[in-house]
């Protein structure tokens, strides 16, 4: 049973990851990227092209990976935000959504259907006490997770900039007027959103194959952590995700593993149903 | 038309957060006149309208209209009740067309039957030719008449409020809210306004009118009520209530602070 | 409102394509286009006029495709089959719509996909029944009291009919007090309950007979493709429907009709473009949204209304 929740929390800790990036895009524009799971997915395979194809050093491979995505990040913004300013959140989740279908594809012509594996950055043999196994890799993700919240925490609060991000999340529209690089403030959510995403995937591929219809699921479940975590409260997310990982993990085990990627949306039904308008609250679209 | 009053509030109270919007409220509005309500801004007069209408319910209370206790019943209901209102900014239907923007609340007393309109039987042609008449009655009295079949987004503003009123007229109510009408008028408009809702009383129609015009109030109300910070402060004839000192505080107080 | 030498000339064209068109893919090809315009009528109720954000479409068209060739091929006659896809997928409707008839746009869209994916899994692991991702062949085909069409001419007709009746009752709702309390619930739900509508039934309304419609086109599709797999109602279906209902233009009836026909047409005209056909629909997509997100539809009422104003 503490195997299950070793691995439940592993698993919940790459689902935060999805959740962070997400929401960081999210606080900052207001959208929500149903293309969040593709980016995961995308940063997979480019660690898998630099790892395995160009048998480059892992660390490497993570290195330009990360910065890659940032790239893609931008990109997205680009054809994405500024063509969408204004527009009904309606249009803008298709648009996200038509991203990915432009990203999956994209990747099933590069790499092709096939899954890949990666290999993790951490080697050594698993610790092992009080009859649970606990991979090198699972610790790695562990203490992934722990630094990038730590970093993210340092940084939108300690840092100019960070708190110059925080302005723009909480209000746009003053922020620009009070002269802060909005646009700089947007773009780094973008490329920072679109990196979590992709050490997630550098994460994930290492205990499930990598393939590039991967991104749909993953994706969901990231929104599903959000929504349970409350949506653009990032402890939430960390809290959501954790649960989550645990719920799945221990669904599949006693329930059925036919069914492991039913789990996240039906916990998603009930809390909304419990609370339509999300735990935190999501804008109401009508003031009176 | 009797002797209760046909709105009867109690001790409506709403906050937001730590913001007391309405402060144990009370409020008769008897039948058949033209009552108004004023206040400074943020005095808590379209929260009371709110509150009234269902539109965001109060958090204690009571609220009568027409006899029926109507505290947090959905709005939809309370429509079915007697009771129309136009809003602040204008929320007419888009994507329909002026005549179909009334048409909407022309049924508010009509049950939907999926079968009868899937099968456009005798009876569903009856109802809609009732909306229909009932409709383009409503758009006669706000002179909307011509235009009924424009879309609705192509009206000038003027006459988008009007068509707001039209809208509320065709469920054929008891009580009329009405939320800031004149806001953004001339003076031809407004006049043309007041013509219209003097009209609308003398068909027995109770109006409940929040306006920031003041002398628009004062020349239609027979009785005004007056909001400040979400207390009632004063309540009486218009005339009573421009000369009482706390609504004049009320008002040049808020100038001298702000001066 | 429609001009009745548009309408005519129309259904001359419907009747008379297939009688032009001989080769049986091409009609084949149309019946399916058929088919998707009258599941995306009923996005249209839900998404176009109620405006609810709804991605599960889709699944109710599986969910009336997988339960009419389960009954058929267990021996049931053909004449129960849309009745038990109309309950199937009312039940269904009401599973997904009465929790979630208070959410909002992005929660909406989430578990619209959800449910979508739940229902999508539940066909692909229950394999003895659904034949799981191989799906089912050898449906048996539209048969009343012995009759039924024969090669896919005969079904251009059926479904052809079908569809008018489905473009004549919408069109029955659009102008009705169902019809105008959806659009009015799109435009401002606060104005449309003190207007005395009541908000969440008529969205629920418009969900199940949009779910109604989707199901009853998925029991035709089952009776005349014979074959159905759960790709054909997957996650990517249910955005391409979305897309065609936008590419025509949310909330006309027409735009419905010809969004369906064009985007079903176009993945096959350009079939040649393997995977990369995909990458150019999602970047259509976008430039469709930013361009003209009001669809062709919106395209054509502006050109109306120019030659209103200048004549």
């Amino acid at each position: 049973m503490g195997q299950l929740v070793v691995n439940g929390l592993a698993l919940g800790s790459i689902y935060a990851l999805v959740a962070l990036g997400l929401l960081l895009i999210f606080n900052t524009v207001q959208i929500v990227n149903f293309a969040q799971g593709q980016l995961l997915m995308l940063g997979a395979f480019i660690g898998i092209s630099c790892a395995v194809t160009h048998e480059l050093p892992v660390a490497m491979a993570w290195a330009i990976t990360m910065v890659a995505m940032a790239l893609v990040g931008i990109v997205f913004m680009v054809l994405v935000y500024f063509p969408l300013r204004g527009r009904p959140a309606f249009l803008v989740i298709l648009t996200t959504i038509a991203m990915g279908i432009v990203l999956e594809n994209l990747a099933l012509i590069v790499w092709g259907p096939l899954p890949v594996s990666l290999p993790s950055p951490v080697r050594g043999p698993p610790l092992r006490f009080a009859g649970v196994v606990v991979s090198m890799h699972q610790i790695f993700i562990f203490a992934t997770l722990a630094v990038i919240l730590l970093l993210q925490f340092l940084f939108l609060t300690k840092t100019r900039f960070g708190i110059l991000m925080q302005a723009t999340a909480q209000d746009l529209h003053t922020a620009r007027l009070v002269g802060i690089p909005v646009n700089r403030t947007i773009a780094v959510a973008f490329a920072f959103g679109a990196v979590l995403s992709g050490i997630a995937g550098l994460l994930v591929a290492p205990i499930f194959l990598a393939e590039p219809t991967m991104g749909g699921s993953l994706g969901l479940k990231g929104f599903v952590v959000s929504v349970i975590g409350g949506f653009g409260n990032l402890p939430g997310a960390v809290i959501g995700g954790l649960f989550l990982g645990l719920i799945e993990t221990f669904g599949a085990r006693y329930i059925s593993s036919n069914f492991r990627d039913a789990y996240a949306f039906i916990v998603m039904i009930a809390v909304l149903v419990a609370w339509p308008r999300g735990l935190f609250g999501e804008k109401s679209s009508e003031k009176v | 038309m009797t002797s209760e009053p046909i709105i009867a509030a109690r001790g409506v109270t709403r906050r937001f957060g730590g913001l007391v919007a309405l402060d144990n409220v009370d409020l008769d509005v008897p039948c058949g006149i033209v009552q108004a309500i004023i206040g400074p801004n943020g005095s808590g007069k379209t929260t009371l309208l709110n509150a009234l209408s269902g539109a965001s319910h109060a958090d204690a209370g009571s609220i009568r209209i027409g006899g029926n206790e109507i505290f947090r019943l959905k709005p939809h209901r309370i429509a079915r009740l007697g009771l129309a209102r136009t809003f602040q900014t204008i929320r007419i239907f888009e994507n329909l067309s002026v005549i179909e923007n009334v048409k909407v609340a022309a049924a508010c007393h009509t049950p939907t039957s999926l079968f009868n309109i899937v099968t456009s039987n005798a009876r569903q042609q009856q109802s809609e030719a009732e909306i229909n008449s009932n409709a383009r009655e409503a758009l006669q009295i706000v002179g909307l008449a011509d235009r009924a079949n424009d879309n609705a987004k192509q009206l000038p503003y003027a006459q988008q409020r009007l068509l707001e009123i039209a809208r509320a007229l065709a469920s054929k109510p008891k009580v009329l809210l009405l939320d800031e009408p004149a806001a953004g008028m001339n003076m031809t408009e407004s006049m043309t306004l007041l013509a219209t809702i003097a009209r609308l009383k003398n068909s027995g129609i109770t109006i409940l009118l929040v306006e920031h015009n003041v002398r628009l109030v004062m020349g239609i109300s027979d009785r005004v009520t007056v909001l400040d910070f979400g207390k009632k402060i004063a309540e009486g004839a218009p005339s009573e209530v421009q000369r009482n000192p706390l609504v004049i505080e009320a008002y040049l107080g808020r100038r001298h602070r702000h001066a | 409102m429609k001009s009745w030498p548009i309408l005519a000339l129309s259904a001359a064209v419907a009747l008379a394509v297939p009688v032009v068109a001989r080769d049986g893919y091409i009609i084949q090809l149309l019946n399916i286009a058929i088919l998707n315009a009258i599941v995306v009528l009923g996005l249209n109720f839900v998404t176009g006029w109620a405006g609810q954000i709804n991605f599960g479409q889709a699944a109710f068209y599986g969910l009336g495709a997988y339960t009419t060739a389960i009954a058929t091929k267990a021996g049931l006659p053909w004449i129960a089959s849309p009745f038990l896809s109309v309950v199937v997928v009312v039940v269904a409707s009401l599973m997904l719509g009465l929790p979630t008839m208070r959410l909002r746009t992005y929660y909406l869209a989430m578990t619209t996909i959800g449910f979508g994916e739940i229902v999508r899994l539940m066909i692909v692991h229950w394999e003895p029944v659904t034949g799981g991702t191989s799906g089912l062949r050898a449906i048996p085909g539209v048969s009343i009291f012995g009759f039924g069409p024969q090669g896919q001419m005969q079904h251009y007709y059926l479904l052809i009919a079908t569809l008018g009746l489905a473009i004549l009752i919408a069109s029955r709702i659009r102008h009705s007090v169902l019809g105008r309390a959806m659009i009015a619930t799109r435009n401002s739900e606060i104005a449309a309950e003190q207007s005395g509508v009541d908000t969440i039934r008529t969205k629920l309304l418009a969900f199940m007979i949009g779910a109604v419609y989707a199901g009853l086109a998925g029991c035709l599709y089952a009776s005349s493709i014979r074959f159905i797999s759960p790709d054909s109602f997957s996650g990517t279906q249910a955005v391409l429907l979305m897309t065609m209902l936008i590419v025509g233009g949310m909330g006309s009836i027409a735009g419905c009709v010809v969004g369906a026909v064009a985007l079903t047409i176009l993945p096959e005209a350009l079939r040649f473009l393997g995977q990369w056909y995909l990458v150019l629909y999602g970047l259509g997509v976008i430039a469709v949204i930013v361009v003209a997100p009001g669809g062709l539809a919106s395209l054509v009422s502006l050109s109306q209304l120019r030659r209103a104003n200048a004549g």
